[in-house]
């Protein structure tokens, strides 16, 4: 597939703007300043997808970031018992043990980038709709059952989060 | 074209709507005041609280004009008028709204007021509720369509009409999008009884001026949507498409304006009670019986 000038600087753009709100995640000292970075990071991920043709892939991570977040900020609210999410606060621990697994994860998926064979790549992107009826019998065909155990998976974890984050009282026994 | 076309709507349409909730809130009906208090908003004094998060709070009215915006360029007035016709569209238009949610946040926490904060966080409770019960009933709408193209959505309903073919999907997008827009009797963000204003409580001038007119945006194109999914849209006989969905979509929007406002105020907790214990179940349900519709009665 042939690649304008114009979408690599619009790639480009959004893959720094990408990079560099994950960067303020970890500089600011607020907690919802925190998460919104997160989710603005996330978003420019979507608007890539959206340079690269792929319209359902882009669209889905855009609105999924944006009430994923939210619902992260929520846990962070129950968690830490504390609206406000503490004006200063070190958005980094454990520096040591996050180093080495930030290194060793940054190794393993550039290893895979590089180590996998992609394939020839297409002439042109499919048109979009198309691109959506391929994906939808995908995750209803090969990939349902990936699709159906992250999602069991994620819901288990989060009736366990609110199970931990529900003070116990009196009549429900500690 | 379009888009000079939506805009312009968009603008006649806020104005209209910002007549009828003064009619409805005051109960006085006058053309001129919307204008009248937009133009006093434009020259108050701009007051910014000690220690606000700037960022966040000049960016969050911003935001939410940017997210109504972007919501109302799916909805297609008439064939071609439309600012961009997606093969994405529906799911396009939840990405925009997802957004609001987080303006929301984002005006609650910027001023650095109790008042604001507690309006903030009670609409991240509201969606939590609200949110399923957008993307289900939608999610039966395209079933019937075969597409997620706003435009495809519209023509699927010209034999019959998706609020009588799916009329239960309707009652729950309608519910789902009065929480959204934080209308009464979900107007907990904002409350005015007990939250002097809420999250547009600390706002003043031109940013309460930007904040109420996204508000109004937000509210026209979730009627726009009502009207595009389960209104037909654009059909209808002897109009023109333009007239029929903008009149739709106008009556839809004064529905949802006036219709809670005789319904006392509903607390978070119960809302995503009935949401998550009714709402869900019920949209389960209605993508049940449309899938076996569809596969029996081909209308």
């Amino acid at each position: 597939m042939s690649v304008s000038i114009g979408q690599s600087l619009f790639l480009i753009f959004f893959g720094a703007a990408a990079v560099w709100f994950g960067v303020v995640v970890f500089r600011t000292h607020s907690m919802v300043r925190s998460a919104i970075a997160l989710l603005f990071s996330q978003t420019a991920v979507g608007a890539m997808f959206l340079v690269m043709q792929a319209e359902f892939l882009g669209v889905l991570q855009i609105m999924m970031m944006a009430s994923e977040m939210s619902v992260m900020a929520i846990f962070m609210v129950m968690f830490m018992m504390d609206p406000g999410g503490l004006g200063a606060m070190d958005m980094t621990h454990q520096k040591r043990l996050s180093l080495w697994a930030g290194g060793i994860g940054l190794t393993f998926a550039l290893a895979v980038i590089w180590l996998t064979g992609w394939g020839p790549a297409a002439q042109a992107a499919p048109a979009a709709a198309e691109q959506t009826a391929a994906l939808g019998r995908e995750l209803l065909g090969r990939s349902m059952f990936v699709f159906e155990s992250a999602g069991l998976t994620i819901l288990t974890a989060m009736v366990a989060a609110t199970m931990v984050a529900i003070a116990p009282t009196e009549e429900h026994g500690r | 074209m379009s888009i000079f076309a939506i805009l312009l709507g968009l603008a006649f349409g806020g104005w209209l709507m910002a007549a009828l909730e003064g009619w409805a809130v005051h109960g006085r009906f006058s053309l001129v005041r919307p204008l009248a208090s937009a133009l006093a908003l434009l020259g108050r004094e701009a007051v910014v609280t000690r220690k606000s998060d700037r960022l966040f709070f000049e960016t969050a009215p911003i935001l939410l004009l940017v997210a109504g915006l972007l919501a109302a360029a799916v909805i297609p007035l008439a064939p071609g008028l439309i600012v961009a016709d997606l093969a994405t569209g529906a799911l396009f238009l939840n990405a925009a709204l997802a957004y609001v949610l987080v303006a929301l946040i984002m005006a609650g926490w910027g001023p650095d007021g109790a008042y604001a904060m507690i309006g903030g966080w009670r609409f991240l409770g509201q969606f939590i509720g609200y949110s399923m019960l957008i993307v289900m009933p939608i999610t039966a709408v395209a079933m019937r369509a075969q597409s997620l193209s706003t435009t495809q959505i519209v023509t699927s309903q010209a034999a019959l009409w998706n609020v009588a073919y799916q009329p239960l999907g309707f009652a729950l997008f309608v519910v789902a999008a009065m929480a959204l827009a934080w209308l009464p009797p979900f107007d907990l963000p904002s409350g005015t009884g007990d939250l002097a204003g809420g999250i547009e409580a600390e706002y003043t001038g031109p940013r309460l001026a930007v904040l109420r007119l996204a508000r109004m945006v937000v509210v026209l194109a979730l009627a726009g949507a009502v009207s595009t999914f389960y209104l037909g849209g654009w059909l209808g006989p002897w109009l023109p498409g333009w007239a029929w969905s903008g009149g739709k979509t106008l009556a839809v929007a004064a529905l949802m304006l006036t219709l809670g406002r005789h319904i006392p105020r509903m607390r978070e907790a119960r809302f995503l009670e009935f949401c998550w214990k009714a709402g869900v179940p019920l949209a389960l349900v209605n993508i049940f019986l449309v899938g076996v519709i569809a596969l029996v009665v081909p209308i």
